[in-house]
Order: structure tokens, then sequence, then C-alpha cells
């Protein structure tokens, strides 16, 4: 196991150095200019060249890659063309509150999900399984920017029970989680349904019931267990798109996290921001579905990774 | 199951809750140059403002939201007054020599800066030499460039020297990228001055207290003020981007004042009780501008037949009803030198003579080039194409994202830049016409259009906008702008006027009194009091 999870943070390094690459280049390649930006519309040419030298956007774009990377391995992501701070430090400033969302999120639409999965495996075919897959189709299908409206106007509005905007509290974090979590919802849902109807069809599932043992039982010792791998897959992914997708639910509940820092960043072509956000992101990713990995060996103990 | 199903539906909550913990509200809260120390008003205000400050030094500020609280933190030589007249601020008086080459000023002696520094003419020396060298990359230096040097001559003298005489210098001290700034915290800080609240040091009415960006900025009453003192204890700006989302929060209770009220909601939210709607006219204007380095564009006869196509009153009732005014000349009301020349109405007629006598009776192929980064700039394009399309002339529509908008005019050449009908925003944010003109319609020195962006170049223009920046008369200077505004708007038009924009605000009036709000659509808490 040891020797297996080495192997893996080894290869995530060749990783990181593919996206950071991609990244640098495609967002010089997009026409615009940071320095244009910073200076403004009355900007004279003096003052953009000169900006441009010590920014060092002068310089060759593989030399540029080169001291991007240097520096990055020193911790250093270099500074926000924009707000002329480190960009280390605007991410730590920001990334606590994507990753609280992403969390909170996750962990609701794992467990709605999956309750409602188990549910509508169990009552396949009647009521309850139609009315949940009815509800995990309008989940995934609704966007999460219209989501958020209509939960501000109910909750906020008019029955005046939740804050509508930023994460002072813990009631604060009610309606971004439940709008960033809720088409997670409907996929789990969907994810953990098939995968215990497949269990719940097994032989040792028969054997266990004309052994008289309780439907609770089977379902959750016996099936519930074995229907997990493909469920914490889709999880462990879900988890990773929330944390990159947070950017419209942050928008709309105002609150300051690493989307819409990064959007921010590719809207005014600041390229240390798009390149910090991204590598810090895409390493979380990494990292979340390695931990995925590892789970398996837990879950499934015929897994081995030595 | 059912206990399972109860269990379950608990745990989402609570663990949901659990990863999230604590609170958001980390960030850079040191208490900056203005320590902790108690504030002179009370109560406090919670500003909902549709973007984070991007920066607190006035020499690179280059957003409104960070101008509003730039304009409560630091003070200028002269401030405008609530008739947009220059009135003395930091400086007391002033005169000038002779040749209207040297401008001393006389500071103000009993001026503290946040920290408790006084500030002496040492200060307004070293925040204008930060600017004044052509490439030192701040967003002031273009604007100071009539400006040869800044010499303090005692601590409370300042003498300001110009290349040739400059009429509206005293304008020109009223805009807020001249603020002066703490000559110690320039040599400290260099370019972060301005980044974080620690590394901002000015002399206002407010100090800033705390800044956790895009969250919020807190700047408090400074009790030491040498003006009239803040009643308002604190004025919270918290960022909330979505403009559906600041209403909500209005209407919440969650804050008091909301920025950008978008045209379809200002109806609704005058009915609601406690609830006011503030529409001020200011400096800014919305046109299209003619690329005059365009074959057809450069007939001065087109450029009026396409001034006449356009329904200025249909574009506005479409778009803009609660938020606009009707423009009446190539300067906003507010700025000095502004003249009346009356709207130009839709004559399909007229326009369509002037397009046969231009030589192109069927009309012609064109385009019109966009961004989103002006509101609603997409739906008027294509209200102007449809428009352009009854007197023959077909105009495709090219919608572009601001960075790449910005690059094309900044230093293009006639031959690169391919934009014969351009979006633009017009607005001095010195009010003053040589601020609205020169450079933006001179004919550009170099053959790049990095402040002409549409290479617009009429001698006579030229003429006339040299003699208002030399000329010191006020009065003579307005009749000189009013001759070259009759050219720029009707003789031979740079571009289609199409409204005065109104800056809009929703408050809590039952809370909020005394708001105001400037030419530059910024709002002033110096004279708000909270009820």
């Amino acid at each position: 196991m040891l020797g297996y999870t080495v192997k893996r943070i080894l290869q995530v390094i060749p990783v990181l150095l593919i996206i950071s690459f991609i990244c640098f280049m495609m967002i010089r390649l997009v026409p615009g200019d940071p320095v244009a930006n910073m200076l403004g519309i009355n900007a004279s040419k003096e003052a953009i060249a000169a900006q441009r030298a010590e920014l060092g956007l002068d310089k060759p774009l593989l030399t540029q890659y080169g001291d991007f990377l240097v520096k990055a391995l020193h911790g250093d992501l270099g500074k926000s063309i924009t707000t002329r701070r480190p960009v280390i430090d605007e991410i730590a400033q920001r990334y606590p509150a994507t990753l609280k969302l992403a969390l909170g999120a996750t962990v609701f639409a794992a467990v709605v999900g999956i309750t409602f999965g188990v549910l509508s495996a169990v009552k396949q075919n009647k009521l309850t399984d139609n009315v949940i897959m009815v509800f995990s189709l309008l989940s995934v299908s609704t966007p999460s920017f219209f989501l958020a409206l209509v939960m501000l106007l109910l909750f906020s509005i008019h029955l005046g029970w939740l804050p509508s905007m930023g994460l002072r509290t813990p009631l604060h974090y009610v309606l971004p989680i439940i709008t960033l979590g809720m088409q997670s919802v409907g996929l789990i849902a969907r994810t953990t349904r098939s995968s215990m109807l497949e269990v719940l069809r097994q032989d040792y599932i028969r054997t266990s019931r004309s052994r008289g043992i309780s439907q609770a039982v089977i379902v959750m010792r016996h099936a519930f267990k074995n229907a997990l791998i493909p469920v914490v897959t889709v999880v462990g992914l879900r988890f990773g798109g929330l944390l990159a997708g947070s950017m419209l639910v942050e928008a709309v509940f105002s609150v300051p996290g690493i989307g819409r820092f990064m959007v921010d960043g590719v809207l005014k072509r600041d390229y240390p921001v798009v390149q910090g956000t991204v590598l810090v992101l895409a390493t979380t990713f990494v990292l979340v579905n390695l931990a995925v990995d590892l789970i398996y060996a837990l879950i499934d103990p015929r897994i081995k990774y030595d | 199951m059912r206990k399972l199903i109860a269990f379950m539906t608990a745990a989402v909550m609570a663990l949901s809750l659990a990863a999230c913990g604590g609170s958001g509200g980390a960030g850079d809260t040191a208490s900056g140059a203005g320590g902790g120390a108690s504030s002179g008003g009370s109560g406090e205000i919670l500003f909902g403002v549709p973007a984070d400050v991007s920066s607190l030094d006035p020499h690179t500020q280059n957003d409104s939201y960070s101008e509003e609280v730039v304009k409560m933190v630091y003070n200028t030589l002269y401030a405008f007054d609530e008739s947009n007249t220059p009135a003395p601020s930091l400086a007391e008086s002033y005169e000038v020599s002779e040749d209207n080459l040297s401008w001393t000023f006389h500071l103000r002696t009993d001026v503290k800066f946040h920290n408790g520094k006084a500030l002496t003419a040492k200060d307004v020396e070293a925040s204008f030499n930060r600017a004044l060298p052509a490439d030192s990359g701040y967003i002031t230096t273009s604007m100071i460039s009539p400006i040869e040097s800044v010499a303090a001559t005692d601590d409370a003298t300042v003498v300001i020297k110009t290349k040739e005489p400059y009429g509206p210098m005293l304008s020109l001290l009223c805009n807020y990228n001249t603020a002066i700034m703490d000559s110690d915290f320039i040599e400290q800080y260099g370019r972060d001055l301005g980044t974080t609240a620690e590394t901002v040091n000015g002399t206002g009415p407010y100090k800033v207290t705390s800044w956790a960006k895009d969250e919020e900025v807190v700047i408090e009453a400074n009790p030491d003020y040498f003006g009239n003192k803040a009643q308002v204890g604190a004025i919270r700006y918290l960022v909330i981007p979505e403009s559906s989302s600041r209403i909500i929060a209005l209407e919440n209770g969650e804050v008091d004042l909301i920025h950008k009220v978008p045209s379809e909601e200002v109806a609704r939210l005058e009915t609601l009780e406690g609830v006011s709607v503030l529409k001020v006219g200011g400096v800014g204007q919305r046109l299209f501008r003619f690329g005059c380095n365009d074959e057809i564009m450069s007939n001065t006869k087109v450029r009026q037949a396409l001034t006449y196509a356009v329904d200025r009153d249909a574009i506005r009732k479409a778009l803009f009803a609660d938020v606009s005014e009707e423009a009446t000349g190539p300067l906003a009301p507010a700025v000095f030198g502004s003249h009346d020349y009356g709207p130009i109405k839709q004559d399909l007629e007229k326009a369509k003579a002037l397009l046969a006598e231009a030589g192109y009776p069927n009309g012609f192929e064109t385009k019109i080039v966009t961004t989103t980064q002006y509101d609603k700039g997409s739906e008027l394009a294509e209200m102007i194409a449809a428009q352009l399309g009854e007197i023959g002339v077909n105009a495709t529509i090219e919608v572009l994202e601001w960075s790449v908008f910005l690059p094309m005019i900044s230093g293009m050449t006639a031959d690169e830049f391919d934009a014969p009908l351009f979006i633009m925003g017009a607005g001095t944010s010195m009010a003053d016409a040589d601020g609205g003109y020169r450079g933006l319609y001179t004919t550009t020195p170099d053959g790049k259009n990095d402040r002409n962006y549409g290479f617009y170049s009429n001698a006579e223009v030229d003429e006339y906008i040299a003699q208002g920046m030399t000329e010191t008369d006020p009065e003579k200077r307005k009749e000189i702008y009013a001759k070259a505004g009759q050219i720029l708007y009707l003789d031979d038009p740079t571009g289609i006027w199409l409204y005065d924009q109104l800056n809009v605000f929703a408050y809590n009036s039952d809370k909020i009194d005394g708001l105001r709000i400037d030419a530059l659509g910024c709002v002033l808490f110096d004279n708000a009091t909270v009820k």
C-alpha cells in the first residue's frame, strides 16, 4: 500500500507539469493583454512597454515558463498583475471558502444521493422509486444559477429563514451548499441505484433472504458495502468538479472563493493568477482521485495495491 | 428503514455544516495606517458593490469601485463642490505666474494623515513626482502630462510648473488620480502601496481598517479629519457581484445601499416601502465612434447620415429607460465646457439624402465592433445594426471580450485597426472639456490610436482644443469648446452619441440620509447620517 501510494504521488509530478505547461501556453495564446487591462484605456505606449518589461512578459515564452517553474518549486507563484499581491497569498485567502463549500456540497450530495439511490433500488419500480428518479432527473438538469436564485427568493426573501450573501455563520453555508451539491445528488442517486440493483440480484443476497435475514440487514450490511465502489468513484470525481466549478454559486451568494478569482483572472488575462489557481485546483483534483483509489482497498479487501 | 432515513437526513445538514465550520471572514483585517483608534461617527452603512476594490493606490486605481473608496480615504489639492466647481481642499489658495506656467499652491497646515503624521508640501511633491515620468506605469501619468515639475518650496507651499499654459489645472487637481499620499509610505511600499489595508495612509474623512479581498472593505470615521467630520461610524463595502443578489440583499435588509440597479428593476424598487432610488446624472455617456481610417467612414456625409439613421429614443426605451437621459451634445451637462446642441432625432429621409450625396445611394456593407464590458453592449449593437439597415447600411456585428477590445484601442495603426463603428464610453474624470476632448479627438501625433481610438482628424477641432487648454479665462474656454462641440457632434461627427448615463442607486431610506453622488457616479459618505 505504501509503495503504491508513493508511486501514485510520483505520478502526480508529470501530470502537474503537463497541466501547468498547457495552462501557461493557452492563456498566453488567447488574444488580450494583461498590462493594457491593468493600466486602463488611457495608458501610454511607454507605460505599457515598461510594465511588460517589469513583469517579464517581453521574454520568450519558454523562458517565462522556465522562470515560472523554478519559482513555483520554491512556493512562489508570482504576483497578480491586477492586485500586485503574491498569488499564493491571494489563493490562501480564498481557497478555504471554496474548499468548505465543495466539501459541504459533496457531503450533502453523497448523503442525500446515496440515501435516495438505496431507497430507489429497494423500492424498484414502485412510486418511491419513480418519484426519486424524477427528482434526480430534475436535480441534474436544473442549472445551479437558476436554482440559486429560486432558493434565494424562497428562503431569503419570502420566508426570511436564511441569509443571502457571504459565509459569516454556519447558516450562511446552507443555501450555497445545497445549490452547489444539488446537481450531484441526482448523479449519485442514479449511480447508487444501478449499482445496488446489480448487487441485490446476486446469488448471495438471495441466499441471505432464504436464511431469513431481515431486509434492513441485507441492504445495509451485505449489499450496500459491495455497491459502494462505483459510488465512491462518482463522489470523488464530483468533489473535484465542485471544487473547480463553484464559480457561479460563489458569484450568486457573494462568496469570496477561488472560482471567482480564477474567472476574473482569465477575463483580465492575469497570467500568474490563472496559472496559480489552475495548478492548485489540479493538485487537489489529482490528490482526491488518489484518495479515492486508496479508499477502494478499504471498502473491498480483495483490492490490493502491492 | 424510516429510522435510517431520518438519521441520514439529519446527518446531511450536520455533516455539511461541520465540513464548513468557522467563519469565512478571514483576510486582511490589519489595523491599517489608521490603527484601531475610536471613530468619530456612529452606526454603520452596509454598501453592496458589484466588485472589489482593485487598488487603493490613487495612481493605479482604475475603476469606479476603487475610486469610491479612494475618495473617502484620500484628499486632493482641490475638490469638486456640489455644483462641480473646483473648491479648496488640501490647498487653501493659489497664485498663477504672469506667463501662466507656474502655479503656486498654499497648503492647509492642520492636515494629518491617518497615522498622525502632519501633511507637508514634501508629500505633495513626492505624490506627483512618483507618476511624472512617462514610463512610470501609473494611470495618473498620462493625466498629468501637461505638468513639467512639482516642487515644495517650504512646508506649506508647492509650485507646479506646466509645459505650456494649462487652463483646466484646478479641475485636473480635483481628479482623485492626483490624490496626495504620505511620502514615507510611497518610499516604504513603492508599487505595493494600496494593495492591502496597512499600506494605505490618507488624509480623508474615513480611514481603511480592513480589507478582505473579494469580500469587504471597511472604512471608519477619521476623528482627526480637518474638514467636516464624518457622521457615520463605519462603511462596509460588501462585494456582491450579481445584480439580482444585490437587490435581494437590499430587500432582505442585509445591505443598506446598492450600486448599479439594472434598468428593468428600477420601477419595482421604487414601489417598495422604505427603499428609495437615487438617479443622478454625471459625466458618463454612451456612444458608438466611427473608425475614420475606414474608407467609407472617412466621408463626413456618411457619418452624418448614420447619426440621423439611429433612433436613440427607441434604444433608450428598450434598454435603458430608467437609467439614461437624452444626449444633447458630445459632453454630458455635468462637464465644464459642455453645450446643449439638442437631441439628434431619427430622420431617415435626411439620412438617405446624405448617403446619396456621399455617393452611397444604395447603402454599403460595414461592421460594428462591441464589447459586453459595457452594459448591454451586444443589444446596443444589434439595435443600431437593425436601424442602419433601414437606410441600406448592412452591418455585421463583432462582439469582443474586454481583454481583446482594449489592445485594439491602444497603439494600433490605421492599417491594423478594423472597426468602422465601435462602442465607446465617454466621461472625463476631471469633469472638464479638456479631459473630454484633448487626445480623444485631436489628430493622433504618431499615427497610432493610443487615445484617438477612431483616427478622427479635423484641423479646426485641433485648433479649438489647443486654445481651450491654454486659455485660462473660464468664459472664453466655454466659448471655444462650444465651437469644438458643434463640429464633433454635428458638422463632422466623430460618433453617434446615444444617451447620457444616470448613476442609479437604491438605498434603505428608513436608515440612511445625506448620501451624495458625485459626477463620476461615486457615492460620497462625508455628509451621510444613519437614523
